[in-house]
């Protein structure tokens, strides 16, 4: 597991022999002009992956500025990354028409509330299907794994229902209790569970622990970086869904704020400033949370893929 | 994978607890109790009332204004709305309404055609008995006639018109008179050779393009060209004649000036293609009344004229959004009520005057002559003609067949055979059968 | 995929020699494990596995949101939608796309990852970079893209004018428009994959390539002899989450495209969400879900299948 993804100590090998490999007595004879055309290849490889990463960055800085630029200044010289004209215009558009408190508290509730819960419910199950035997858990993980393979159109109508006859509809609990189970992350745990050493079962249950003890006290302290991984992935995947609190909310003051935003987005005239304002407002938090965490989070996310 | 070296015999359990689960949603779901709408009675005796619309643009203050006018004029009864996108209304609102959890008015679709839908599923209320001329009445009478007959399914009517709209030509003044043309182009003739000549530049990418058409995602400009001169996509009796030698004269003649002689630029969405006006690549664009206002603060010369005439007289396109009264709302005569004044006389010479759109009536000419734009707008009512009037499959005739057409000829395709194969789609739409 | 080592030489977790207290002395009343499944397969079961199977009753209906009374149709949608010609067409977008998307993805995301893996403070800066798309939504990269492309005020455009080449249409053409979808596909996922199987790199022992200079191997042949074994299992994870998340396709091509020019970009969910949604044939879309959800098992099934042969060795 490599928690250590970022940290230069952490590479076991110190360097060497990755990218080019040390070398070997024969090969250090073949180095002639082949090491000329190694080496160009290389540089060559650098220039690739460097505009390459320009390329992921650029779209969200022309973004940034576009949101802040009037929209004479943009049919101006499209090719500006700065804005020659600074405006405020569009993110006033936005936030004048929101109640935007109370749509970053709902995200916040319905993000967090949801992968919270989602977190003790998959680890839960993974448990169970990683350390414990009982019948019918290889359909039962057969049938989680296909739900990873459900487009949500095929169950909004459906869902739709339920949640009525439940009484649920423009509720918190609405929100969050369909959403708190993810065949991901159950996926994700069980393998991490499975590679946990059995000798943690063992010493604990000759202590007399039980499923649960065992559970709560062992398995789950020692999962926290796959947890850790699992909240963040989650996290930013239920901001980012507006689909489904439009669906089980019909007003703004039970809507979150990428949800809201989606209104400025939508809207087919010309005022690219409070479009790219609201997309930038809608990615803002994650952004910022992201660069700030960006060790941890490049790291928490390297976790759980490996399994 | 783990499931070879595990033993296969949970079967049974696994289906029992899953069948467990069922049930406990079936039950569940046989708790809910029906009709809740969505308004509900305060404790001063105040009925509230919920309405959803799809208008999200620039146009939304306008229509907020109205709602909070007719607030403070009706103590009893509190309106509120909502402004969602289109393409989530139309997800929600079917199971919504069906469930009754809806609010209680709506407007479903920016497409007349949608209303058809709501009265297939019995979710929407017939207003015919609020129509009348009293102060508290639906006056359907003075709706433009196209949008009357639109919204009137087996006689009853089920919508009034949450705006109305025409579509004008808009121009590029400085454009016009750096070209030497002087006025704005009144006929067809006119028109095409304008086109022509405000396009300018080479090599199939022109630096300005005489005119800004879009065929997605848009308000129809492609219809009005083909009704100038006769042409049309359904006749009367449900068949398609988007076939017809008229029509087809007219789809060549611009899909031509379009492909041959790249008036504007192909494959535009109703954005792309204001975008480009706004931007001064584009001397002309037939557009509506929401889009003045962003043509003139992108700092446009702006020039609004008639659609020029063609062969088969004046003629443009209008648009209208149906609102219409959930069948479950608790107060169906506070909305009615409601709508009775938002269709009336004052709301609507209010409305026109913040929006720039024409009324939805045609008895308010003279109030708002005093506004060169909207007069604008409102001159053209008496010749506007709705988009696929009448169709029930309205979206997947415009989806399936008619967008196709006009993206295919756009990009050289045979013009006879498109409408053709067009037409064939059409007819298997509206259930024509030719003989 | 789980059951193979994560990488070769790594000692196993699995089964130390020796008695296994934890499994044996099973008491046969009641197993615990059901309460620690109960409350996901509780809300999987309510909220995924019935409405799937309520959607799969609704294709055999003529079934209209909202009607109280659904004509029953038997197979006849099915029917319809083999001769669908938008249908099959909307198919091919998405295999095509998925398997572009995937294939770019993976490998590219294996160039970079390859090409990152020392760790220094510049490769930390670009891996950050190469991430960043992945935390976006999959709707604000599309809007953000179709605007970098616009003739009018795009970046693109703009700065190929400026160095002298004629901008394609990017997104109106109808043979350029699926190309660009993928590649802003890959741009969106390509930071995941990398992220992934350069975590999984720093998990081969060092010693293994020293042993394999030593053996005369270069370059090439340590990467494919060394690492790309150790990386199998992550490479199958990256594969089929992309996909299963490729033949999903909607978001981006509803933001980007709408399906068009010409049907040119429509996915299978968006020919579902059109006929469902704008058109309300719920009983056709359904139809259309179940094919799709199919066709989803059948290609996971088989990915699952091919890894699991290749295991055995």
């Amino acid at each position: 597991m490599p928690t250590d993804t970022l940290r230069p100590r952490s590479a076991p090998g110190v360097g060497g022999p990755y990218d080019d490999g040390p070398r070997s007595p024969r090969t250090v004879r073949l180095i002639t002009a082949g090491r000329v055309l190694a080496r160009s290849g290389a540089a060559l490889s650098w220039v690739a992956v460097i505009v390459g990463a320009l390329a992921t960055i650029v779209p969200f800085l022309w973004m940034l500025g576009v949101a802040f630029r009037t929209n004479s200044d943009l049919y101006a010289d499209p090719a500006r990354l700065i804005p020659k004209h600074w405006t405020l215009h569009g993110v006033h558009a936005v936030v004048s028409q929101l109640p935007f408190g109370r749509l970053v508290v709902n995200t916040f509730v319905f993000a967090g509330g949801t992968t919270l819960l989602l977190l003790l419910f998959d680890s839960m199950t993974a448990f169970a299907l990683a350390r414990l035997k009982f019948r019918g858990s290889n359909v039962v993980f057969l049938l989680i794994l296909a739900t990873l393979m459900v487009p949500f159109q095929v169950t909004l109508v459906p869902v739709f229902l339920t949640l009525f006859h439940l009484g649920w509809l423009n509720s918190y609990q609405g929100l969050i209790v369909p959403r708190a189970t993810s065949a991901l992350g159950i996926f994700l745990l069980r393998q991490f569970f499975m590679q946990l050493p059995r000798e943690l079962d063992d010493a604990a249950r000759i202590d007399g622990a039980n499923d649960f003890t065992l559970f709560w006290r062992i398995i789950l302290p020692n999962a926290k970086p796959v947890l850790a991984s699992l909240f963040i992935i989650q996290f930013a995947a239920l901001w980012n869904d507006f689909l489904w609190p439009l669906v089980v909310t019909n007003n703004v003051d039970m809507q979150t704020l990428p949800a809201a935003l989606t209104l400025f987005s939508s809207q087919s005239g010309v005022d690219h400033a409070a479009l790219m304002a609201g997309a930038a407002i809608s990615l803002s938090p994650l952004a910022v949370a992201f660069l700030v965490l960006q060790r941890w989070f490049v790291q928490s996310v390297a976790t759980t893929g490996i399994k | 994978m783990h499931v070879s070296h595990r033993r296969i015999h949970g079967y049974g359990r696994a289906a029992a607890a899953l069948a467990a689960a069922t049930t406990v949603s079936l039950l569940l779901a046989g708790c809910g109790d029906n009709g809740a709408g969505g308004g509900g009675t305060s404790a001063g005796g105040v009925v509230n009332l919920t309405m959803l619309t799809g208008f999200t643009g620039p146009d939304a203050p306008s229509y907020q204004a109205l709602v909070k006018q007719f607030n403070a004029t009706h103590p009893k009864i509190h309106v509120t709305m909502t402004a969602e996108p289109w393409a989530t209304i139309g997800q929600k609102l079917p199971a919504s309404w069906a469930t009754g959890q809806g609010p209680d008015l709506a407007t479903p679709s920016s497409d007349p055609g949608s209303i058809f839908t709501y009265i297939k599923t019995n979710s929407v209320l017939p207003l015919d008995s609020s129509v009348g001329t009293g102060p508290t009445q639906i006056d359907s009478a003075a709706f433009p006639a196209p949008v009357k007959s639109a919204f009137t399914v087996d006689g009853k009517l089920y919508a009034v018109p949450a705006n109305m709209a025409t579509l004008v030509l808009y121009y590029n003044k400085a454009m016009f008179a750096a070209a030497g043309i002087t006025a704005p182009p009144a006929t067809e003739a006119d028109f095409v050779a304008d086109a022509k000549k405000l396009t300018t530049g080479s090599g199939g990418k022109p630096s300005q393009y005489g005119i800004s058409l879009a065929d997605n995602n848009t308000i129809q400009m492609w219809p009005i060209l083909q009704w100038m001169n006769g042409g049309d996509i359904i006749g009367q009796d449900g068949c398609a004649v988007v076939d017809s030698p008229a029509s087809t004269d007219a789809l060549t003649k611009w899909s031509q000036l379009v492909a041959k002689d790249h008036i504007s630029p192909v494959g535009q969405s109703g954005a792309d293609a204001d975008t480009l006006f706004s931007a001064k690549k584009a001397a002309m664009e037939i557009n509506g009344p929401w889009a003045a206002a962003g043509f003139t603060s992108a700092g446009i010369d702006l020039g609004i004229a008639q659609v020029p005439v063609g062969s088969a007289g004046p003629v443009t396109l209008a648009s209208t959004v149906p609102l219409m009264i959930a069948r479950t709302s608790k107060h169906p005569q506070q909305a009615q009520e409601f709508l009775a004044w938002y269709t009336g006389k004052t709301a609507q010479t209010q409305f026109s005057r913040i929006s720039g759109f024409p009324p939805a009536r045609t008895d308010l000419g003279s109030a708002v002559a005093s506004d060169p734009t909207v007069a604008e707008f409102a001159k053209a009512l008496p010749h506007a003609k709705l988009y696929l009037a009448g169709q029930a499959n309205a979206t997947s005739i415009d989806t399936d067949a008619y967008v196709p057409l006009v993206q295919k000829i756009e990009r050289g395709a045979d013009v006879a055979s498109a409408a053709a194969s067009a037409a064939k789609t059409i007819d298997s739409l509206t259930g024509c059968h030719k003989n | 995929m789980s059951s193979t080592p994560l990488a070769p030489g790594r000692p196993r977790t699995r089964r130390p020699h020796g008695p296994r207290p934890s499994h044996r002395p099973r008491r046969p009343r009641f197993n615990s494990a059901y309460l620690f499944i109960l409350p996901s397969v509780l809300l999987i079961g309510v909220f995924i596995a019935e409405p799937i199977v309520q959607s799969g009753w609704m294709s055999l209906h003529d079934w209209t949101v909202g009607e109280s009374h659904h004509k029953f149709v038997g197979l006849d949608n099915y029917t319809a939608l083999y001769h669908d010609h938008r249908f099959w067409n909307a198919l091919r977008v998405t295999v095509v796309y998925t398997a572009a998307v995937t294939a770019g993805q993976v490998l590219l995301g294996l160039a970079i990852a390859s090409r990152l893996r020392r760790t220094t403070w510049y490769t930390a800066l670009l891996r950050t970079a190469y991430f960043f798309p992945f935390i976006a939504s999959l709707v604000v990269s599309g809007i953000v893209w179709k605007f970098l492309l616009d003739p009018q005020v795009g970046l693109v455009d703009a700065w190929l004018s400026k160095a002298g080449v004629t901008p394609p249409d990017w997104l109106q053409s109808t043979s350029l428009a699926l190309p660009t979808v993928i590649a802003v596909g890959i741009w969106k996922n390509v930071g995941f994959t990398m992220i992934v199987l350069l975590a999984s790199m720093q998990q081969i022992p060092p010693d293994l390539y020293e042993a394999a200079a030593l053996d005369g191997a270069g370059p090439w042949q340590r990467f494919r002899h060394v690492t790309l074994p150790a990386l199998r299992p992550a490479l199958l994870f990256t594969t089929l989450i992309a996909t299963v998340t490729g033949l999903q396709l909607f978001d981006l091509v509803f933001s980007m495209t709408s399906g068009g020019p010409i049907f040119h970009t429509e996915s299978v969910v968006m020919y579902l969400y059109q006929k469902g949604f704008v058109e309300f044939r719920m009983g056709y879309a359904s139809a259309v879900a179940w094919v799709l959800f199919v066709v989803i098992l059948a290609v996971s099934a088989l990915q699952l299948r091919l890894s699991r042969y290749r295991d055995a060795d």
